[in-house]
C-alpha cells in the first residue's frame, strides 16, 4: 500500500535517470541517512561506534571498491588486500612525514597509489581472463605484503613492522592555531590517534564512505559503468561496439583499487589507530569478495549490506557462543564451531540465494509494491 | 492536359544538373494521361541531350492502379536513355508503398524523402560520388579485396572479394559453413584475415581492431544473439551510444554539468530508436527475461544506437516465426529507407533475401560462386548446384 | 662465486618438492575438469585427510575396541542393502525419511558413545553419527555405493585389534569418498547452473567447515607422520639428493599414470571426459552428473589423501598444509586448469624457479621469503605471452 508507484509518470529524461526515481525510496534513505548521521553518534556506544559501525564502514568502502572490479567491470580479483594495503601505508607515510597536509588529502593520496598499483596489476587483464586472472591477482596480495614487509620505510622503520596512526587533523598542521591557516582551527578536529573521539572517528569514517558511494552509483549509472558492465556481460559483442577492453579494465582496475586504497586508510586511521600487514593478508581479500558476493554483485547498495553481513555474522556468533557456550566448551572448539557455522551459513546462504541481498531487496520491493495481493 | 502545362510542370536547374518533374495535385486515370505527360518530358530531355538527376514530386498525385505498370515504364524509359538518378517526394502511403515494391523487383533504390532540402541534399551526395569517381561509374562505398581466412591450416575464406555501394541492401547467401559469418567477421575487424584488403569510403581498414571499425560506422548484429543479459533494454541500447559520447570519470562521478546533459541528449536519441522499433514496453526490462524475437529487436535497436553507415546483419531472422520476420524485413527496408544506411545481410530465408536485397552474393565453401541482382542470382545454374546437389 | 654443484642441487631439490606441488595442483585439476568448480577446499582437504589417517593411526587399539560388533552390524546392513536391492522391487527412496535417519543415527551414536568409547567424545559422537546419517540418506537412494561403504567399514574394522599403516589408509580413503559425496549431495548439487564465482565461493565457504572439522573433531596439534621412508640425503657425483623427495616423486608420478589411465581406458573415465566437455550433452546421452561429480570429488579426495601423506610426513600433520592450496595454484595457471600433465610440468617450473630463485637472488638482494610471490609472478608474466597456459590450444573465439 505504502510503496506503490502506481499514478507516478515521470515527464522527462532527468527525472526518470535519477539514483532513486520513487519517493518512498528517497524518503527510506533520508531516514536511513538521519539514523547514521544523528541518532548513532548520539546514542550508541563506545563499543558499538568503533568495532562495529566504523568497522562496517570500512569494509563497505572497499566491498564498493571490489563490486566496480567484479560486480559491475566482471574482473574477479582476489588482491583487495593488497591494494588495501597500499592505500594504508602510502596515507600513513604522507600522514606522518607531511603533517602540514590535510587528513583527507592524505585519504585520497593513499587512493591514489593503490590506483596506480591496481592499474599495473591490472595489466595481464588484457590477456588473461576469469579464474586465470583470478590467480594472476593473487601476485598482486602475495607481492605488495612481502614488500611492506621487507622495506621498512613503509613502516618508518618500526621493529615490530607496526605502522601506527599518527594524532592528526582533518585540515592538516596549517589550520590549527598559529598556523597559517589559523581561522580553520575551530573547525580543525582531531581524526586520528589516542586523542581522536570514536564519535569524530565514526563520523569522518561516515561522511567518506557516503560521498564515496554517491560517486560510485554515479559512476555505474553512467557511461562508464555501462562500459564496464558491457564487458563484463559479453566482451567480444562489447568490443564490436566500440568499446576499448583494455582501457575499460584498467579504469575498473583503478577507481576499484582507488576505493580499496581509501577504505585501507581508513582502517589504519579511524578503525584500528594501526596497521600491520596481517590485517591485509589474504583472508581480508575474501572476507571482502565474500562481502560482495553475498550482498549481491553489480549492485551499490548490495555492498553495504553484504558488510554488513559478514561484520555482524562473527559478532553475533561470538555474542551466542558466549552466552551459551559459557564454561561448557573450551575456547578452541567454539573457534572452530564458529568457523564451520560461519562456512555453512555461507554455502547456505549461496544455494538460497545465489544472487545476494540486493535480489532479496529488490524482490522484498516488488512484493511490497503489489501488497497485500500476492501478483 | 495540354503541353503548355505539363511543360510548367517540368523545371531544369543546369547548374544543379537536376530535372524536377511536378506531379503534384494530379490524378491519372488512365494511360493516355501518363503518355502525354511522358512524351513532353521525353522531348525536353532528348533536346537537352545531356544526362540529368530527376526529382520528383509526387504531393497528392493519384495515380490508378491499374495503369501504374504504364507509368512506372515510362518513367524508367526516361530514366535510362537521360537519367543519372532520382529521387521521390511527396508521396503518399499507398504511392510509396508501391515505389518500394516495384524498387525492388526492378533493382534501384527509391530514395523517398519528405522535404525537397532532403531530397536536393541526398542529390547533391549522389553528384559528389559520380564526380569523385572514375570512369567505372560510382565508386563503391565498401570494398572486399581477395580476402583469405583460415583456422590453424582450416580453410575457412578463400580469396572473396565484392563490392558494396551506397544504400545498397546487400546479402551473402549461401549453405552452411559456406564462410558468410566468418566474412561478417573478418568485416566487423573480429578475425584478421591472412590476406585481403578491406577499403571503406577510401580508407584501408584491413588492420583495424573491432572497436576502431565500430568508431568508423559499421554496426553488427549477431547470429546467436550477444546482448548484454545483466542489462535492462534501455541500457543495452544506451551501450551502442558509448562511441558517440565523451566519458569523463569525474563528471560523471558528479553526475554534472556535461556528464548529465550528455546523458540526456542521448537517451533522447535511444528513446527515437525505442520508437522505431516498437519497444517501448520493454525498456526497463532485464533483457535476459526478455523473449527471442525482441532480444533480436533490442539488437538491431543497439546496432542502430551507433548511427552506423554500415549496418552487419548476421542472420536477423533466424528463429523467428512468420510474423516476427515480417516485422523485422520491415524495420530493415525502414532503415534503409530512412537513414539510407548501407545493409548488409546473411539470411537463410530466400523470400527475404530475394525480397530485401539489391545485390547478393552467393558463397560456398568459402569462396564465391556468383554475384548478382537478386534475379540474376535465382537463375545462376551453379547457385542451384550448390543449392540442390549436383544432377 | 657461483657453484654448479650447489645449484644442481637445487634445482634439483625444487623440481622435486614441485612434483610434490603438481599432486596438490592434481586434486584442482580433477574437480575443474569435471565440472568446472574452482575448488578452494582443496587445500582443506589435505589437511583433512592427513589428520583423519594420522588420528585413525594414534587412536590405534582403544577407539576400535568395539569395531568388531560394529563390523558385523555394518556387514550384515550391507548384505541386506544388497539383497533388498538385487531381489526386490520394493527398494523405494522413501524407505526411510531423513528426521527418522537423523533420529536413528543419533541414537546409534549415542548407544556406541555411552557404551564403548566411555562417553569421552562428543565430537567423535557427531562425527560417527554424521556418517550413519549420510548412510542413511544417501545410502538409501544409491544402495549399492552405501552397500559398498558399508562393506569397506566392515572389512576394515574386523580387524579390532589396532590399526596399522594399511587399515587406518583404507579407512580414510572411505572417509574421504563419504565425504565427497556428501560436498556432492549437500553443496554441489544445489549449485548446479550457477555462475562460476559463487561456486568458487561455495567452496571457500567448504573450507571454513572442513578446516573446523578436521581441527574440532581432531585437534590443532602438529603430528608426526611416518611412512617408512628415511628422509636422508645420499650423494651423486657429488650433488646431495633427499631419498625422500625421490620417493615422493616417484609416488606421484605413479598416481598420475594411475589417474591418466582412469580418464583415458574406463567407461567412467570417458563418461567424465563427456561431463568436461560438456554437461548439457552429458546429460542428454544419459550421464548422471551427480555420480560423476561424487566420483571425480572421491578422486580428488584420494589425491589429496596422497598430497597430505606425503607432505604430512615432510613437514607434520599441521595446519600449514592448507596453505599447500597457495603453491598449487600458480601451478595451475602455468599448466592450465583442465590440463593432467600441465599440472606436473607446472609443478616442476614452479618448484625449480621458486628455490633458484629464493637462493640466488632473494635471499642475496632481497631479504628472502620471495617464494610466497615468485611463482605467481613468474605464472602471470608467462600468461602474459601465452594466455592459453602451457598445454593449452589457441583460443579461437566464435560468434
Amino acid at each position: 500500500m505504502i510503496y506503490r508507484e502506481t499514478g507516478q509518470f515521470k515527464t522527462t529524461y532527468p527525472d526518470d535517470q535519477a539514483i532513486f526515481p520513487i519517493p518512498q525510496d528517497r524518503w527510506f534513505l533520508g531516514a536511513g541517512l538521519l539514523l547514521a548521521l544523528v541518532v548513532v553518534p548520539l546514542t550508541a556506544n563506545q563499543y558499538w561506534l568503533g568495532p562495529i559501525f566504523t568497522q562496517f564502514l570500512v569494509f563497505s568502502l572497499a566491498a564498493v571498491g571490489l563490486n566496480i572490479l567484479t560486480g559491475y567491470a566482471g574482473q574477479v580479483s582476489l588482491g583487495t588486500g593488497g591494494f588495501m594495503a597500499v592505500g594504508a601505508y602510502m596515507c600513513y607515510n604522507f600522514a606522518l612525514r607531511v603533517p602540514e597536509l590535510p587528513l583527507f588529502v592524505d585519504f585520497i593520496i593513499g587512493g591514489i597509489f593503490a590506483a596506480l598499483v591496481g592499474v599495473v596489476f591490472g595489466l595481464p587483464s588484457m590477456r588473461i581472463k576469469g579464474f586465470y586472472l583470478a590467480v594472476a591477482t593473487l601476485a598482486a596480495q602475495f607481492f605488495l605484503l612481502w614488500v611492506f614487509d621487507h622495506v621498512g620505510w613503509f613502516t618508518n622503520y618500526d621493529p615490530a613492522g607496526v605502522a601506527s596512526a599518527p594524532s592528526r587533523t582533518l585540515l592538516g598542521s596549517w589550520a590549527t592555531e598559529g598556523g597559517p591557516l589559523s581561522f580553520l582551527a575551530p573547525i580543525n578536529m582531531m581524526v586520528s590517534g589516542p586523542e581522536a573521539t570514536p564519535e569524530t572517528k565514526y563520523m569522518i569514517t561516515l561522511v567518506t564512505v557516503i560521498v564515496f558511494a554517491v560517486l560510485a552509483k554515479n559512476m555505474v549509472r553512467s557511461s562508464t559503468g555501462r562500459a564496464w558492465m558491457a564487458i563484463r556481460d559479453m566482451d567480444i559483442a562489447a568490443e564490436i561496439i566500440g568499446i576499448n577492453p583494455l582501457k575499460t579494465k584498467i579504469s575498473a582496475f583503478a577507481i576499484s583499487s582507488f576505493y580499496c586504497g581509501v577504505a585501507g586508510s581508513l582502517y589504519v586511521f579511524t578503525y584500528v589507530g594501526n596497521a600491520d600487514t596481517e590485517a591485509f593478508d589474504l583472508a581480508r581479500s575474501f572476507q571482502i569478495l565474500f562481502m560482495v558476493i553475498i550482498g549481491g554483485l553489480g549492485s551499490i547498495m548490495g555492498s553495504f549490506l553484504g558488510a554488513a553481513f559478514i561484520v555482524l555474522l562473527p559478532v553475533f556468533l561470538n555474542i551466542l557462543a558466549s552466552t551459551l557456550g559459557e564454561g561448557t566448551l573450551p575456547s578452541d572448539t567454539l573457534a572452530n564451531l564458529e568457523l564451520i557455522i560461519f562456512g555453512s551459513f555461507i554455502i547456505f546462504f549461496l544455494i538460497i540465494e545465489p544472487h545476494g541481498f540486493a535480489r532479496l531487496w529488490q524482490i522484498g520491493k516488488e512484493k511490497l509494491r503489489k501488497w497485500p495481493f500476492p501478483y | 492536359m495540354d503541353k503548355k502545362t505539363v511543360n510548367k510542370r517540368i523545371k531544369f536547374y543546369d547548374d544543379l544538373e537536376v530535372m524536377e518533374v511536378d506531379f503534384s495535385d494530379l490524378t491519372f486515370t488512365v494511360n493516355k494521361h501518363v503518355d502525354e505527360f511522358y512524351d513532353e518530358v521525353d522531348r525536353l530531355l532528348a533536346s537537352s541531350d545531356r544526362q540529368w538527376y530527376f526529382l520528383v514530386n509526387y504531393t497528392n498525385c493519384k495515380i490508378k492502379p491499374e495503369i501504374w505498370n504504364h507509368f512506372a515504364a515510362r518513367g524508367k524509359q526516361s530514366n535510362t536513355s537521360h537519367g543519372l538518378g532520382s529521387v521521390r517526394i511527396g508521396t503518399t502511403a499507398e504511392i510509396r508503398e508501391t515505389i518500394r515494391e516495384y524498387s525492388r523487383k526492378e533493382n534501384f533504390r527509391a530514395n523517398l524523402y519528405e522535404s525537397r532540402d532532403e531530397a536536393f541534399s541526398a542529390l547533391n551526395t549522389m553528384r559528389r560520388r559520380r564526380k569523385t569517381s572514375g570512369s567505372e561509374g560510382i565508386e563503391p562505398y565498401l570494398s572486399v579485396k581477395n580476402i583469405h581466412l583460415s583456422f590453424g591450416g582450416i580453410r575457412a575464406i578463400g580469396g572473396v572479394g565484392f563490392e558494396v555501394h551506397q544504400g545498397d541492401i546487400f546479402s551473402i547467401i549461401g549453405p552452411n559453413g559456406a564462410g558468410k559469418t566468418s566474412m561478417i567477421n573478418v568485416i566487423s575487424g573480429f578475425y584478421r584475415p591472412s590476406e585481403g584488403q578491406i577499403i571503406f569510403n577510401g580508407i584501408d581498414r584491413t588492420h583495424y581492431h573491432p572497436a576502431d571499425v565500430a568508431k568508423l560506422g559499421f554496426a553488427r548484429t549477431f547470429q546467436n544473439i550477444a546482448l548484454f543479459k545483466g542489462m535492462t533494454t534501455l541500457d543495452n541500447i544506451m551501450t551502442g551510444r558509448l562511441i558517440k559520447m565523451k566519458s569523463n570519470f569525474f563528471l560523471e562521478a558528479l553526475y554534472f554539468g556535461p556528464a548529465r546533459r550528455q546523458e540526456m541528449e542521448n537517451r533522447e536519441y535511444v528513446e527515437k530508436i525505442i520508437d522505431f522499433l516498437e519497444i517501448q514496453s520493454i525498456r526497463k526490462t532485464p533483457v535476459g527475461r526478455l523473449p527471442y524475437g525482441f532480444q533480436k529487436r533490442v539488437e538491431l535497436a543497439r546496432a542502430l544506437a551507433m548511427e552506423p553507415k554500415v549496418l552487419l546483419l548476421d542472420e536477423p531472422m533466424a528463429g523467428m516465426n512468420l510474423e516476427e520476420k515480417e516485422d523485422m524485413a520491415r524495420f530493415i527496408l525502414d532503415v534503409s529507407e530512412e537513414w539510407g544506411t548501407t545493409i548488409m545481410l546473411i539470411e537463410h530465408d530466400m523470400g527475404v533475401v530475394m525480397d530485401l536485397s539489391t545485390m547478393v552474393v552467393v558463397m560456398d565453401h568459402g569462396e564465391k560462386i556468383a554475384e548478382g541482382t537478386p534475379d540474376d542470382v535465382r537463375k545462376d545454374p551453379v547457385v542451384i548446384r550448390a543449392y540442390l546437389g549436383e544432377g | 662465486m657461483f657453484d654448479l654443484l650447489f645449484f644442481l642441487e637445487t634445482l634439483i631439490g625444487g623440481l622435486l618438492s614441485g612434483v610434490m606441488y603438481s599432486l596438490v595442483a592434481l586434486g584442482f585439476v580433477l574437480i575443474f575438469k569435471a565440472s568446472g568448480v574452482f575448488n578452494f577446499a582443496q587445500g582443506a582437504m589435505v589437511l583433512f585427510a592427513a589428520l583423519t589417517f594420522v588420528l585413525m593411526l594414534e587412536l590405534g587399539g582403544e577407539f576400535w575396541d568395539w569395531t568388531g560388533w560394529l563390523a558385523l552390524l555394518f556387514a550384515a546392513a550391507s548384505g541386506v542393502l544388497i539383497l533388498l536391492n538385487r531381489y526386490t522391487d520394493y527398494f523405494k527412496p522413501q524407505i526411510i525419511s531423513k528426521r527418522t535417519a537423523l533420529l536413528f543415527s543419533l541414537l546409534t551414536a549415542l548407544v556406541l558413545v555411552l557404551f564403548f568409547d566411555g562417553g569421552r567424545n562428543m565430537w567423535r559422537a557427531a562425527f560417527i553419527s554424521l556418517i550413519i546419517f549420510l548412510v542413511l540418506t544417501v545410502g538409501v537412494r544409491k544402495p549399492k555405493w552405501a552397500a559398498a561403504v558399508l562393506l569397506g567399514v566392515a572389512v576394515t574394522s574386523f580387524f579390532a585389534g589396532g590399526i596399522n599403516f594399511w587399515r587406518s589408509l583404507v579407512l580414510t580413503l572411505v572417509v574421504m569418498v563419504m565425504l565427497a559425496m556428501a560436498i556432492e549431495r549437500v553443496v554441489l548439487r544445489h549449485l548446479v547452473n550457477q555462475e562460476p564465482i559463487l561456486l568458487f565461493m561455495a567452496t571457500i565457504g567448504l573450507n571454513f567447515v572442513l578446516e573446523g572439522i578436521a581441527q574440532g573433531v581432531w585437534d590443532s596439534d602438529v603430528h608426526g607422520l611416518d611412512i617408512g621412508i628415511e628422509d636422508m640425503p645420499f650423494d651423486v657425483y657429488g650433488v646431495f639428493i633427499s631419498k625422500f623427495d625421490i620417493f615422493a616423486a616417484i609416488s606421484a608420478g605413479l598416481l598420475v599414470l594411475g589417474i591418466g589411465v582412469f580418464f583415458t581406458k574406463t567407461r567412467v573415465g570417458r563418461a567424465l571426459r563427456a561431463v568436461a566437455d560438456d554437461h548439457q550433452a552429458a546429460m542428454a546421452v544419459g550421464i548422471s552428473l551427480n555420480d560423476i561429480w561424487a566420483i571425480v570429488w572421491s578422486a580428488s579426495g584420494i589425491v589429496a589423501l596422497f598430497a597430505g601423506l606425503l607432505w604430512g610426513s615432510k613437514l607434520g600433520v599441521q595446519f600449514s598444509l592448507v596453505l599447500l592450496a597457495f603453491k598449487a595454484l600458480p601451478v595451475l595457471i602455468l599448466g592450465g586448469f583442465t590440463s593432467v600433465p600441465g599440472a606436473i610440468i607446472g609443478g616442476l617450473i614452479v618448484g625449480a624457479t621458486e628455490k633458484v630463485f629464493e637462493v640466488f637472488i632473494g635471499i642475496e638482494y632481497l631479504g628472502g621469503g620471495t617464494e610466497s610471490w615468485s611463482p605467481y609472478m613468474l605464472a602471470m608474466i608467462f600468461l602474459l605471452f601465452r594466455p592459453q597456459g602451457l598445454f593449452g590450444e589457441k583460443i579461437i573465439e566464435r560468434v
